[in-house]
C-alpha cells in the first residue's frame, strides 16, 4: 500500500556557522576557528560523519577532543532508528555547549532535500543525501566570506563506496579510522575506535566457528509461522555453556527456552534479544548441575570438542525442558561492560582478551597499544561486533577505571556495573535546594497543623543520618489511645519537575554500600533539612490514628505538620528504656505504648497470613580512618525494630488505600505475587528429607508450617528454612493502579500497599506524598502525575533501579567480606550445607552470612566419585552422601588467583572424607579472634 | 523499533513544519451551481468538500420545526476511499453521528438562525482524503459553504487541531502525529471576537497544559482565518466584477 | 456514441482587473462596516458592542442612514408585486404550498386564485374538496406576490390571467439576483418562444401560444405536440440563459434576445462548452453596451 505524506521544505534552515552572514540566525554553533590538529587536515574544518560512523565511533566521538560537529538529521533518524543507547549518547553530546555540534534539518532543507530514486534503496538515498548535505555546506561556505584559507567540511565515512563516490563529488572525505589517525595531540584516541568490518579478518582465522544469522526479514516471517521464538537471552552465570531464553507469551504465558553449547548459542550475548528455534523433542536436555567457567586460553580460537562434552547430559526423562539453538538476533543489548584485561602472553601483541566481571558476559578480544599500562586496572570496553569466524566477540577500550583491588576502583565498577548513577549532583539540581539558613515562615506554619508539643521521637539503626520517620504515642481523655507516625516531608522542598526531582526520579533510591551511601536527594536535604533530628523544629507528614487498647483502628488523619522529635534514639537504645522499669519519663512511657500495640499488630498480622521470613544480614564495623572493615557480625534484630516496622506497616498501609480510594486511576501501590508453586520445590524437598511438611496452598498455611517445623537438636533448621523459603518468592514491585488489577501484597497479607514512609532514600514515596497531599487537599496535582503512562514508566525505573541498588549492596557486601578475610587470613567455621549440586555443595556459615562453594571436582587433580541424586537431592563424594541442612566445617581462604574475581575459597575440613577434605589451620587464626572480642 | 519522534529537538515536525505551523490551506468557494452554497477545502493532505443548502422549508417531520429560529441539519460523511483501509458505511456510523453533531452545535453558534424562524439549513460535509483533523477541515469548508450561500453568520468559525507533545502544543496535526498516541484538541473560533464555538477532547490532560493548548488552537484558528479570509475576498472580487460589466 | 469529455481547467480571472481588488465596498461576515450610531441595520448586518457588522460576504448598498450588505447569492427575498415562478408542493386546506426557492415556501390561498367561472364566483365547500383538480402536487405556475408574512412567507395570488398554471415548457432554476427588475416579466420574444422571467431566479421557457384565447381561468394546459423547430428555439433559450448565468450577467428580454443572436451560429449542444459560452457572452456583452451607448 501507497502512504501518501506530506513534506515541507523550508528556506529558513539555517546552517549553524558563526561566519556565516547569508544565515539570518539567532545562535550559531559551529566555531569560526574549527581547528582540531590533524596532519590531513591543516585547515580549519567541520566534521561531517555518516550513519555507521556515529554507530560504530560513538565512543570516540564523545571524546571532548573531537569538536565542530555537523550532524546531519538523516544520520540523526537512522541512529534513532537503529540503536536506541546510541542515539540518546549522541544526543548528550549535541547539548554539550561546549562540544559544538550541530543538527542540521537537512531533509527539510529546500536545497539538500532529495527524493529517492526508483531502484534506489533506502541506505543508498540516505548516503546520497548525506553527500548532497555535504557538497551543500561546502558550497555555502565558500559564498560566505571566511578569510583566506576558508572553512572545509570533511565528510567522515567507512563506506569505500560511499567515499568513493564523495571523492567523484569533489567533496573532502576520509575514512574515519584516517582522521583519527591523522590527529596530531591524541594518539590514545586510536584504541577506542570500533574494528571495521574489513580489518576483523586479519584478527580471526578463517575457520567458521558458528553458524551463519539469519537474516532479519527470515526471522521475521519465522516468528509469524511459530517456527521461530522470540524472547531475551540469558546467559548462565555458573555455566558459560549455557542460557535460557525467555519467551513472552500471550498473556501471562512465558517459557523458558534452554540453550546449551557454543554452537546453539551461536553469538547471543546476555541481554539481546534473540530468535530461537526447538530442537526436535529428543535433543531435549536438562540444564546442566555444574558451574563451568571459561578459562580456555587466550590464543586458541578452536572450540574444543572436550568443552561440550563438559556438559554431562542429564538422561532423566521428567528434568528435560525445551531445547533450542538461536538462529538469528532480533536486537543486540550490548552495552560497555566493566573488567579486566588479560594481557596476552605474546609480548608485541596488540590484541588482548578482556575478561567483563560480569561472567554472564563472554570474554572480548580488544586491540590496544596501552596492554602494559592497562594490566592490573579494570577497563571499560564496548563490543563491536561477533563475527562467525571468531571465538570471541571484538571490542574496543573506552577508558579505564583504576587499579583493581583499590576500594574504590571496586566500588566504581560495581556501581556501573548495577548502573547506579552516582557522579555528584549538578550545579542545576543543587540550584533548586533551599537557601540556608533556612527558617520555618508563618506561611508554611499557617497550612500546617502544628505538632511540636507531641512527645515525638524516633528509633533507627545506629549511625543513621537520614531520619525519615518518628513516632509517638499517647493516651487520649476518653481512654482510647493516639499514635502518630511522621514522615518526613520531602516533598515539600523537591517540587515536582524541577532538575531535582528529576535527578532524584532517576536515581530512584539510595543506596547503601558497605561505608558509603549514594543519596538520591543532596545531602542538605537528606541529612538535614527532612532529616528529623531531635530538638529541630522539622517538616512532617503525618498519619495519626485513634486507637483501642486492642490496636483496632477507629480514626485514621493524615496532615502535614510541624514537629520537633524529642529524642534520636538507636534500636537498642530505645530497647534499654523499655526494659529499664525505673525509667518513667515521657518518651519512655510513649515508647512503652507503642511497643505494646506493635506486639498486637504484629500478632493479628501473622494470623491473617503475613510470613516471617528471614535472610543474614552482616554489618561490618568499619575502621575509622581506613574505612576497612575491621569486624563482621549479623545484623540483630530486636524488639523494637519490630516496633518500628509495625507502625511503618501500618501507615503504608493507611495510606495505600486513602490514595486508592481517591485515585483509582493513578496511585503508585506496591505488590507482591504470589509465587507460582513450582517456586517451593526446592523447599518442600529440603523439609522433606528432614520429614518436616510444608504447605503451600496460601500464605497462611506456608507460615503456619514454617512455624511448626522444628527438627530436635538442630534449632538453626528453622531460620535455615525461612533462608530458603525467602528464596522461593517473588520480587516485589511498584506499578500504577490504573494498569493492574492485582493489587495482593502476598508477604504481608494485605490487599493493598505502598510506600510511605521513607522519601528521603525511595522516589516511590515521594509520589505517594505528593498523591496524599492532593487527596487531603494540601496540594495540588500535576501534569505527570495524573498520567497513568507516565507513572507506569515511572515505576518501572524505580523496581529496576530498587534491583539494582539491591545487588549493588550485596556485591559491595560480597567485596567487604573478601576484604575482611583478606585480613583474617585463613578461618575456621562452621556451617550448614544449603543446596547440594552436582559437582559442589553450597555452604552458609551463619556467623557472617556467608554463603560459599565447595567444589568436588577441580582441574589440577583428579575428581573423586561423585553420585547426584536429584531426589534428594543428595550428592554422594566417596563414601559420604551430603543432604541438605548438614552441618559441615570448612576453611574459608580468600582465593586470590584471579584479581579480576577474588572470591572465598572453602575447602572441607569436616566430614573427613580422604583426598577431599583439607585439615584445620591451626592456632594462627585463633589468636587474631581474640584480637576481636574485645 | 523506536515510535515516530513527533518533534525534533530542532523542533521541527514529522513533515518539516514547525510547531505552530499549519499545513498549507487551499480552498474554492462555488464549485456546484445546484446548490445554495458549496467549497472545496484542502488542508495539507486532508480533502473535504461541503455544501449547503437552504434555508429552506423543513423537509421530513415538520414538528421538529423551531418557531424562533432556523434547524441546522449537518452530515458528515467520509468517501469509502478516503482512509487507508476502505471503508464499509461512508457515514451513519457513531463516529461520523458525533462528527455531525458536533458540526451542528459548531454552526449553531455561527449562523444567525434567529433570521429564519421555521426554516431548515442543511449543511453536508465529505471528507475525499483524510489525513488527520478531519473536524477542523470540515468545519472550515463548511464555512465557505455557508459564506456562500449568503446565509449570515456572526463571524467565520475556523477550527483547529492541536496536540501535545513534550511540553509544546503542535498546530495542525497530521494523521502520522494524530496517531502518534498524543492528546489532541480540537478547538472551533470565531476569530474576531475570539469566542470558541466548540471544543471537543477524548484524551486526558492535566489540566495545568489546557491553558495553553487553548491558547495555541486559537492562534492557529486565527491563522485559518486569515485565509479563509483572503479565499472568500477573492471570491468576492471575481464574482463582483462580473456582475458588474 | 462520441461523448465530448475534457480536463477541469484552471478558471482564468482575466477579468479581474487592479481596479476591482481592494475595493471598499465589498466586505466579509465579521467585518466591521461603521462604528457610528447614526446609521440603521439593514439586511446582512448586525450590531455588535455598538458596531455595525456585516453577516454576510457582498456589496454595501447604502440608502440614507439604511446600511444593507447584498450578498452574491442568496435565497429569494420576495417583495410585493414581484412575479414568481413556483411548484407546488402541497396542497392543504383553503391552499397551496408552493416552492419558490425562498427560505419558506409561499402560499397560495384557495380565495387567491380566479377560478374557472369568471372573478365573481363564490368559492364553495366542494371547491376545497376539488382544490387538487385545479393545482396539484407538482404543478408549476406564475404567480404574483400579493402581501409577506411576518416570518417571510409569500402569500401569492394568480388573480390576473396572465398568471396562472404552466403547461409545456421548460424551466430553468438561476439565482435570484441575475433577474433584472423589469415592468413585465413576459415576454414573447420574437425567436418564435415566449419567457417568464421570474423574480424568484425561476425562468419559464414555453412555446409562444398560438392564439391568445380567454383559457378557464388559467387551469387549461394544451397538450397539442410542440414543433420540433420550436423544442430547437426553447433549447437554444434554455442554454443561453445558463450561459448568461455561468458568467453574471444580468437577464432580461434584451440580454436574453443578443444572446440566442449570438448564439445562433452554434449548434445548441455546444453552447455550453465553456470557450463556446465565454464568445457567445462576449458577443452579446459588446451589443449590449453598443445599445446602451
Amino acid at each position: 500500500m501507497k502512504v501518501v505524506r506530506e513534506h515541507y521544505l523550508r528556506d529558513d534552515i539555517w546552517c549553524g556557522c558563526e561566519t556565516c552572514a547569508e544565515c539570518k540566525q539567532d545562535s550559531t554553533v559551529l566555531q569560526r576557528d574549527a581547528c582540531i590538529e590533524s596532519s590531513l587536515c591543516s585547515y580549519p574544518h567541520y566534521l561531517v560523519p555518516d550513519t555507521n560512523v556515529v554507530l560504530h565511533q560513538i565512543d570516540v566521538l564523545e571524546d571532548p577532543v573531537i569538536r565542530n560537529v555537523i550532524i546531519l538529521q538523516t544520520v540523526l533518524q537512522e541512529v534513532r532508528h537503529r540503536s536506541a543507547p546510541v542515539y540518546k549518547r549522541l544526543k548528550d553530546i549535541i547539548h554539550e555547549q561546549g562540544r559544538h555540534f550541530y543538527t542540521f534539518t537537512n531533509e527539510h532543507h529546500r536545497e539538500t532535500f532529495i527524493e529517492r530514486e526508483p531502484g534506489e534503496s533506502a541506505n543508498d538515498r540516505n548516503d546520497r543525501a548525506i553527500r548532497v548535505a555535504v557538497r551543500w555546506y561546502s558550497q555555502h561556505l565558500k559564498t560566505s566570506e571566511s578569510g583566506p584559507d576558508g572553512l572545509k567540511v570533511v565528510l567522515l565515512t567507512n563506506d569505500q563506496g560511499n567515499k568513493q563516490k564523495a571523492e567523484e563529488n569533489g567533496l573532502v572525505v576520509y575514512k574515519f579510522e584516517e582522521y583519527v589517525k591523522s590527529l596530531i595531540a591524541n594518539p590514545e584516541l586510536v584504541d577506542r575506535l570500533a574494528l571495521s568490518s574489513d580489518d576483523k579478518n586479519d584478527i580471526t582465522s578463517s575457520k567458521v566457528l558458528f553458524p551463519e544469522h539469519l537474516p532479519l526479514s527470515k526471522v521475521q516471517a519465522g516468528i509469524k509461522s511459530g517456527s521461530f521464538l522470540q524472547g531475551t537471552f540469558r546467559a548462565s552465570r555458573d555455566n558459560y555453556l549455557e542460557a535460557t531464553v525467555f519467551v513472552q507469551g500471550e498473556g501471562e504465558e512465558s517459557t523458558e527456552v534452554l540453550i546449551q553449547g557454543l554452537q546453539n548459542l551461536n553469538r547471543a550475548v546476555h541481554q539481546d534479544v534473540v530468535a530461537v528455534q526447538l530442537l526436535p523433542k529428543n535433543q531435549w536436555v536438562a540444564p546442566s548441575a555444574v558451574v563451568l567457567q571459561d578459562e580456555g586460553a587466550a590464543k586458541d580460537d578452536n572450540v574444543d570438542g572436550d568443552e561440550e562434552e563438559k556438559l554431562s547430559r542429564s538422561l532423566t526423562e521428567a528434568a528435560r525442558k525445551a531445547t533450542g539453538k538461536v538462529v538469528g538476533i532480533i536486537k543486540r543489548n550490548w552495552r560497555p561492560f566493566c573488567g579486566m584485561l588479560n594481557v596476552s602472553q605474546i609480548k608485541e601483541s596488540t590484541r588482548h582478551l578482556f575478561t567483563p566481571a560480569d561472567r554472564c558476559i563472554p570474554r572480548i578480544r580488544i586491540e590496544t597499544r596501552q596492554a602494559s599500562t592497562l594490566a592490573g586496572q579494570r577497563i571499560m570496553v564496548a563490543i563491536d561486533g561477533w563475527p562467525k569466524d571468531s571465538r570471541y566477540p571484538n571490542g574496543h577500550f573506552v577508558r579505564s577505571l583504576g587499579s583493581a583491588g583499590e576500594k574504590d576502583t571496586e566500588e566504581e565498577v560495581l556501581l556501573l556495573e548495577h548502573d547506579v548513577p552516582h557522579q555528584a549532583f549538578s550545579q542545576a539540581v543543587l540550584s533548586f535546594l533551599p537557601k540556608m539558613p533556612w527558617i520555618i515562615t508563618p506561611e508554611d506554619m499557617a497550612q500546617r497543623q502544628d505538632l511540636r508539643h507531641l512527645t515525638v521521637c524516633s528509633v533507627d539503626p545506629p549511625g543513621c543520618t537520614d531520619i525519615d520517620d518518628a513516632l509517638h504515642c499517647r493516651v487520649l481523655e476518653n481512654g482510647n489511645l493516639e499514635v502518630g507516625v511522621h514522615i518526613a516531608d520531602v516533598s515539600h522542598f523537591i517540587k515536582p519537575g524541577n532538575a531535582l526531582d528529576k535527578e532524584a526520579a532517576n536515581r530512584g533510591t539510595t543506596v547503601y554500600l558497605c561505608g558509603k551511601r549514594i543519596d538520591m536527594v543532596p545531602e542538605l536535604l537528606s541529612s538535614n533539612l527532612c532529616s528529623l533530628r531531635s530538638n529541630v523544629e522539622r517538616f512532617a507528614f503525618s498519619c495519626i490514628w485513634e486507637m483501642n487498647h486492642k490496636a483496632e483502628i477507629l480514626k485514621t488523619r493524615f496532615t502535614k505538620s510541624v514537629i520537633n522529635s524529642k529524642a534520636s534514639l538507636t534500636y537498642a537504645e530505645a530497647q534499654m528504656r523499655i526494659d529499664d522499669a525505673n525509667k518513667n519519663d515521657d518518651i519512655t512511657k510513649s515508647l512503652r505504648g507503642l511497643n505494646k500495640l506493635a506486639k498486637i499488630l504484629k500478632r493479628k498480622r501473622i494470623e491473617n497470613g503475613a510470613l516471617t521470613l528471614s535472610s543474614l544480614e552482616v554489618r561490618f564495623h568499619m575502621d575509622s580512618e581506613t574505612h576497612d572493615p575491621i569486624d563482621l557480625q549479623t545484623k540483630e534484630l530486636m524488639e523494637t525494630n519490630s516496633m518500628v516496622e509495625e507502625f511503618m506497616l501500618l501507615a503504608n498501609i493507611s495510606v495505600a488505600q486513602k490514595i486508592y480510594d481517591e485515585f483509582p486511576e493513578c496511585a503508585l501501590l506496591r505488590k507482591h505475587p504470589a509465587p507460582p508453586p513450582s517456586n517451593y520445590d526446592i523447599l518442600i524437598k529440603a523439609a522433606k528429607s528432614k520429614d518436616v511438611t510444608i504447605h503451600i496452598d496460601s500464605a497462611k498455611a506456608l507460615a503456619d508450617s514454617l512455624d511448626v517445623a522444628k527438627v530436635d537438636g538442630f534449632q538453626y533448621f528453622n531460620t535455615l528454612l525461612r533462608i530458603l523459603a525467602t528464596r522461593c518468592m517473588m520480587q516485589a514491585v511498584y506499578f500504577c493502579s490504573g494498569m493492574d488489577s492485582d493489587f495482593h501484597h502476598y508477604g504481608l497479607a494485605s490487599p493493598i500497599y505502598t510506600h510511605f514512609t521513607s522519601p528521603i532514600r525511595r522516589y516511590a514515596d515521594i509520589i505517594v506524598h505528593r498523591l496524599l497531599a492532593v487527596a487531603i487537599g494540601a496540594d495540588t496535582t500535576y501534569p505527570d502525575l495524573m498520567d497513568k503512562h507516565k507513572q507506569s514508566a515511572l515505576c518501572n525505573n524505580l523496581n529496576y533501579r530498587h534491583k539494582m541498588s539491591q545487588y549493588a549492596q550485596r556485591a559491595s557486601v560480597a567485596f567487604h567480606t573478601q576484604l575482611f578475610f583478606k585480613a583474617r587470613g585463613i578461618l575456621n567455621e562452621e556451617g550448614f550445607v544449603l543446596f547440594v549440586r552436582k559437582n559442589a555443595i553450597i555452604v552458609l556459615i551463619p556467623k557472617f552470612g556467608l554463603e560459599g562453594t565447595v567444589f568436588f571436582d577441580s582441574k589440577d587433580k583428579a575428581s573423586p566419585n561423585l553420585v547426584f541424586d536429584e531426589k534428594g537431592p543428595t550428592l554422594k563424594v566417596e563414601q559420604h552422601t551430603f543432604h541438605i541442612f548438614d552441618q559441615v566445617k570448612v576453611t574459608i581462604s580468600l582465593d586470590e588467583s584471579n584479581i579480576q574475581h577474588q572470591k572465598i575459597r572453602m575447602a572441607l575440613t569436616e566430614p573427613v572424607i580422604p583426598g577431599v577434605s583439607v585439615s584445620a589451620p591451626e592456632a594462627e587464626p585463633q589468636a587474631k579472634k581474640q584480637k576481636l572480642d574485645r | 523499533m523506536a515510535g515516530l519522534e513527533l518533534l525534533t529537538d530542532q523542533g521541527y515536525r514529522l513533515d518539516g513544519r514547525k510547531a505552530t505551523e499549519l499545513r498549507k490551506v487551499q480552498a474554492r468557494m462555488g464549485v456546484f451551481a445546484q446548490a445554495d452554497g458549496s467549497a472545496y477545502l484542502e488542508q495539507g493532505n486532508t480533502k473535504a468538500l461541503a455544501v449547503v443548502y437552504g434555508p429552506h422549508e423543513m423537509r421530513g417531520s415538520r414538528s421538529r420545526a423551531l418557531h424562533d429560529r432556523a434547524v441546522i441539519n449537518c452530515q458528515y460523511s467520509m468517501a469509502t476511499f478516503s482512509t487507508a483501509e476502505r471503508k464499509r458505511r461512508p457515514h451513519g456510523d457513531r463516529k461520523s453521528t458525533e462528527m455531525s453533531l458536533h458540526l451542528k452545535q459548531t454552526f449553531e453558534a455561527a449562523v444567525m438562525t434567529q433570521l429564519f424562524p421555521r426554516s431548515q439549513i442543511d449543511i453536508y460535509v465529505k471528507i475525499l482524503q483524510s489525513d488527520g483533523g478531519n473536524y477542523s477541515v470540515c468545519v472550515n469548508a463548511a464555512t465557505l459553504a455557508v459564506i456562500d450561500a449568503g446565509i449570515p453568520m456572526r463571524d467565520y468559525v475556523c477550527a483547529c487541531t492541536v496536540g501535545f507533545v513534550d511540553e509544546t502544543p503542535l498546530a495542525d496535526l497530521c494523521y502520522a502525529e494524530e496517531s502518534g498516541g498524543v492528546s489532541s484538541l480540537a478547538l472551533a473560533l470565531l476569530p474576531r471576537g475570539g469566542q470558541i464555538a466548540l471544543v471537543q477532547m477524548d484524551a486526558r490532560l492535566h489540566q495545568d497544559h489546557l491553558e495553553t493548548l487553548i491558547e495555541a488552537a486559537m492562534t492557529a484558528c486565527k491563522g485559518v482565518s486569515k485565509v479563509l479570509d483572503e479565499v472568500v475576498r477573492q471570491h468576492l472580487q471575481e464574482a463582483s466584477v462580473l456582475s458588474r460589466e | 456514441m462520441a461523448v465530448d469529455m475534457r480536463l477541469p481547467t484552471v478558471k482564468n480571472s482575466m477579468s479581474l482587473s487592479v481596479s476591482a481588488a481592494g475595493r471598499k465596498d465589498l466586505v466579509v461576515p465579521g467585518d466591521v462596516i461603521t462604528s457610528d450610531t447614526g446609521f440603521m441595520r439593514g439586511h446582512g448586518t448586525y450590531v455588535d458592542e455598538d458596531k455595525l457588522t456585516a453577516s454576510v460576504a457582498g456589496e454595501v448598498q447604502r440608502v440614507d442612514k439604511l446600511i444593507c450588505v447584498r450578498p452574491l447569492k442568496t435565497r429569494f427575498n420576495g417583495e410585493v408585486g414581484d412575479v414568481v415562478v413556483g411548484r407546488i408542493t402541497e396542497v392543504q386546506q383553503k391552499r397551496w404550498k408552493v416552492e419558490t426557492n425562498s427560505r419558506l415556501d409561499s402560499v397560495l390561498l384557495l380565495s387567491s386564485v380566479n377560478l374557472p367561472g369568471g372573478e365573481l364566483r363564490r368559492r364553495s365547500a366542494e371547491d376545497e374538496l376539488t382544490m387538487r383538480e385545479y393545482l396539484h402536487e407538482g404543478d408549476l405556475i406564475s404567480a404574483e406576490v400579493q402581501s409577506v408574512f411576518s416570518d417571510g412567507a409569500l402569500s401569492l395570488h394568480t388573480r390576473s390571467l396572465k398568471y396562472g398554471k404552466l403547461g409545456q415548457g421548460v424551466l430553468v432554476q438561476l439565482s435570484p439576483s441575475l433577474i433584472k427588475r423589469q415592468k413585465t416579466h413576459f415576454h414573447n420574444l420574437p425567436c418564435g418562444a415566449s419567457i417568464v422571467l421570474g423574480n424568484n431566479g425561476f425562468v419559464w421557457l414555453y412555446p409562444t401560444p398560438r392564439q391568445q384565447e380567454e383559457e378557464a381561468g388559467g387551469f387549461y394546459t394544451s397538450l397539442e405536440p410542440v414543433s420540433l423547430s420550436d423544442r430547437e428555439v426553447i433549447s437554444r433559450l434554455r442554454n443561453c440563459l445558463l450561459a448568461l448565468a455561468a458568467h453574471k450577467v444580468l437577464l432580461y428580454d434584451t440580454s436574453v434576445l443578443y444572446c440566442y443572436e449570438s448564439s445562433l451560429q452554434h449548434q445548441v449542444k455546444d453552447i455550453l462548452k465553456p470557450e463556446v459560452m465565454e464568445e457567445i457572452v462576449m458577443l452579446t456583452q459588446q451589443k449590449l453596451l453598443e445599445q446602451e451607448s
